[in-house]
């Protein structure tokens, strides 16, 4: 079995931890995020190490540096998705464009909501945008 | 003359949606723009209202060549946070499966290959071969997609003695197709015609961008979970990790050629030292600890990432996928520029993308 293991960091420490892994050539694995039960939203910095996977941690940032520079389009997508899905702001990220919901979708129900907001509500909003057209 | 050729996101000449910006000086691709998203089911939002069967069904959804890769990872993810091992023959059959999907999802990309390429008989030839991988996940599972053969804590059928028999059988009849198959392919002047010196991505753009699978390795980077973080008995098997350096789309061709003859070793090892015992932890719907895990795995394109997040109860908190084509699809602009339109196509390709699997 695949090795787990999670550090609480703070924002602070996201960039220098990116440098020290890019420069030890460590794979960043991915950039995830998710709402916690208690409705923290809980963004992870997930590296490869040996036999898995090390995640470090923040929770609770809605605005967070972004590591675009150090780890170029592995982070940059993982992060414009973050952003789309969360609406979690990364210093310096480029979001003019859309990477996966459709524009009207962005327009109509608030950027960033579609983690949060529960299931039938979307689909609630989805046919009063169809109603409307 | 400078012209911006736009291609998709709905095209004769595509297989899945996707848009890409060609911007072109003359005959020359000088940059490139690739837009992705016209294929989003929300299946990672729709899971966090199903428990942990439920969510199996649905995952295996996200796509259709690599369906058991996604099943076998949301369930090794399970398994991670809920700390359960899974029985041995179990974990057997799943890398069985795991492998025929291998095979069968590179034999795939080969024969698009060469027919993009203009080697239709090659094509036809690979397909062939890739017929009776598909006839054997037929009779393992009764499927030839979407093989329903993972749930958490284990396989859900089993394979017979005469069943194992059969395929070591018809593995060990379908190599000398498979010799023939790598032999044209690196030998063959009009594959490497139109492949050699195509589509460069560098090993230090690879590193940088974070490529997988083997796409990363025809650029010299040896990764491969399988070697690097074993999971469901991979350490058991004896096996190599083919790279190439020369960083083309001839490297792609080569690196998937002689990945088949991997498969077909650890299949072969899989079947003949098949453990007894049982294939399961039993039929129960687990519920999820509180916390996360985050699993990857080998799938045929590469890395493949689940992370499941649990809160006490049956139902996911989050499930987030991220697969192969997520990390490679962004190299695309890298490896279009300086090459002709004529070849945008196959630079494309060869990245193997599946851009429904990336949407989900």
């Amino acid at each position: 079995m695949q090795e787990f293991k999670t550090f609480e960091i703070t924002p602070e420490e996201i960039v220098p931890l990116a440098e020290k892994k890019r420069k030890a050539g460590v794979m960043l694995v991915m950039i995830h995020g998710y709402v916690q039960t208690d409705g923290q939203p809980r963004i992870s910095w997930d590296y490869e190490c040996e036999k898995g996977v090390e995640s470090y941690y923040v929770v609770g940032q809605k605005t967070l540096p972004s590591i675009v520079e150090i780890y170029d389009t592995a982070a940059e997508w993982p992060e414009r998705e973050i952003n789309e899905l969360m609406g979690i702001e990364f210093e310096g990220l480029d979001v003019s464009k859309r990477l996966f919901l459709p524009e009207d979708m962005l327009e109509t129900q608030g950027k960033g909501q579609i983690l949060v907001t529960p299931l039938s509500e979307l689909v609630e909003k989805r046919h009063e945008l169809e109603e409307k057209k | 003359m400078s012209y911006v050729v736009p291609i998709g996101p709905y095209h004769p000449a595509l297989e899945e949606p996707v848009h890409a910006k060609l911007y072109t000086e003359g005959e020359l691709i000088k940059d490139a723009e690739v837009f992705v998203g016209y294929n989003h089911r929300g299946i990672e939002k729709l899971s966090t209202e199903r428990n942990a069967i439920q969510t199996i069904v649905l995952v295996e959804r996200v796509c259709g060549i690599c369906s058991h890769s996604h099943a076998m990872n949301y369930a090794l993810a399970v398994e991670g946070l809920n700390k359960t091992e899974v029985p041995k023959r179990g974990q057997y059959i799943r890398v069985i499966t795991c492998e025929l999907e291998r095979l069968h999802s590179h034999f795939l990309w080969l024969g698009i290959a060469c027919h993009l390429i203009g080697h239709d008989s090659m094509f036809m030839r690979i397909w062939d071969v890739r017929e009776v991988i598909m006839d054997m996940l037929e009779a393992l599972s009764g499927n030839r997609v979407n093989y329903a053969m993972c749930i958490p804590g284990g396989a859900r059928r089993d394979i017979s003695d005469e069943m194992r028999r059969d395929f070591l059988q018809k593995l060990t009849a379908a190599l000398p197709a498979l010799d023939r198959i790598v032999e044209i392919a690196t030998t063959d002047k009009t594959i490497a015609m139109r492949t050699k010196g195509v589509g460069v991505m560098t090993t230090e753009e690879a590193l940088r961008m974070g490529a997988v699978g083997p796409h990363a390795r025809a650029s010299g980077v040896k990764i491969d979970v399988r070697k690097d973080a074993p999971y469901s008995s991979y350490e058991d098997f004896d096996f190599d990790i083919p790279v190439v350096d020369s960083c083309d789309v001839y490297a792609r061709v080569v690196v998937r050629a002689l990945e088949c003859y991997e498969s077909a070793k650890i299949l072969i090892q899989a079947l003949e030292n098949l453990p007894e015992g049982p294939i399961n932890l039993g039929n129960k719907i687990p519920k999820l600890a509180e916390g996360e895990f985050v699993h990857r795995l080998e799938a045929p394109r590469g890395q493949l990432t689940y992370k499941v997040a649990g809160n006490g109860s049956q139902l996911n908190q989050r499930v987030s996928i991220h697969v192969p084509t997520f990390r490679n699809a962004p190299t695309i602009p890298v490896m279009l520029r300086g090459n002709t339109v004529a070849d945008g196509g196959l630079i494309v390709a060869s990245i193997d993308p599946c851009f429904s699997c990336l949407d989900d």
